[in-house]
């Protein structure tokens, strides 16, 4: 039987990778330890599966067809279509079909209602991080895109119910694979907006906190609340409440946070813990 | 009602994150724009760069994309924002 061997999440922005160049020493040395620590600990689980929860940045959907969530079941996927990511290898990513498609039938037969993509493009906000992790061979990649961007969106209450959905589809997976989960996004951050620029590090260490706790219902409220206060970039937070859920909300460790304004983002990185 | 997105100013923004279609767009701006139907307004408010006026038009990642696109320093784009907001709530 497939195994669940690590829990983790991390941060993104395009311009960590676009600016990179011109971001300050102290910054890039600080962003490199803590993305450096996650792919240590990543290639320390030995996964040969990477579920990946990430929002799609346009890149793949439109006001055309937008779905609340979407499974990659594909052979392989696109790489990063930005100008800023054209060094992400491998391009095409290689993806696990068996996995995918078995997610995909738990979920339906749990009364989750999924969307089905052969050939999804993974944008920065997952091939960022997964560049920046440095592992020495990139797992296959399950994606699952939730749409971030455009209301209305999953509940936080939905999303925890699809890690809980996620955990057991990858324990009645008959294959004895080592399965890891990478979420990324948030945390506080506004794009677009009047407030583009600003972090609410209140907002991000209270979310934090919550999540080291493992409590459900307060972080709830904290999430629900922080579109409004912290900027619509909190909205990718549902990948965290997500990856959350498939850790039976035991909480986690926190490996960095750090208010980056910089890249426009509050930047948070962590490992959740896993059952005993 | 909820606020509904402008589908073909959306599909503009969208569309501009194709660096090709930004360089024609950049050249010959009335050639690109031929192609998307936009009610006159919204024509002219892209035309201005009338940030405040389009941000209530489209998602805030497409008008961020829009913009940057179009080449307004994201400085002066922000700026943009925070007058509209202050102007219309």
């Amino acid at each position: 039987m497939a195994e669940l061997v690590g829990i983790y999440a991390a941060s993104h922005g395009p311009l960590i990778a676009r600016d990179w160049q011109r971001l300050p020493e102290a910054l890039k040395k600080r962003l490199s330890a803590a993305y450096g620590e996650l792919g240590r600990r990543v290639s320390e689980a030995r996964a040969d599966v990477i579920v990946g929860l990430a929002p799609d940045h346009w890149t793949n959907f439109f006001l055309d067809n937008l779905p609340s969530l979407c499974i990659g079941i594909g052979e392989e996927h696109g790489g990063p279509p930005e100008p800023f990511m054209r060094d992400f290898s491998p391009n095409p990513v290689p993806g696990d079909p068996a996995l995918g498609h078995h997610i995909l039938e738990t979920a339906l037969a749990a009364d989750f209602e999924p969307a089905l993509s052969y050939r999804l493009r993974l944008d920065h906000g997952l091939c960022l991080p997964l560049s920046r992790l440095a592992l020495p061979r990139l797992p296959r990649i399950v994606p699952i895109l939730i749409n971030e961007l455009e209301p209305p969106m999953l509940s936080y209450r939905r999303c925890f119910a699809w890690g809980g959905l996620l955990r057991r589809a990858i324990a009645s997976f008959a294959e004895p694979l080592r399965v890891a989960i990478l979420a990324t996004g948030g945390l506080s951050h506004s794009i677009g907006e009047p407030n583009m620029g600003a972090i609410d590090e209140d907002f991000d260490r209270r979310c934090l906190g919550a999540f080291e706790r493992g409590e459900e219902a307060p972080l709830i409220e904290i999430l629900e609340d922080g579109a409004a206060t912290a900027g619509n970039g909190t909205h990718e937070i549902r990948n965290w409440a997500v990856a959350h859920g498939a850790a039976s909300g035991r909480g986690f460790e926190l490996l960095d946070y750090l208010p980056a304004p910089e890249v426009y983002v509050g930047c948070a990185f962590a490992a959740w813990r896993l059952d005993a | 009602m909820p606020r509904m997105r402008d589908y073909w100013l959306s599909k503009l923004c969208f569309d501009l994150q194709d660096p090709a279609r930004v360089a024609e767009y950049r050249r010959d701006r009335d050639a690109v724009l031929e192609h998307y139907p936009l009610k006159p307004e919204v024509r002219a408010a892209v035309l201005r760069d009338d940030v405040a006026a389009l941000a209530r038009l489209t998602n805030p990642y497409l008008l961020r994309y829009y913009f940057a696109a179009s080449g307004m320093p994201d400085a002066e784009f922000i700026a943009r924002l925070r007058a509209g907001a202050l102007a219309h709530g």
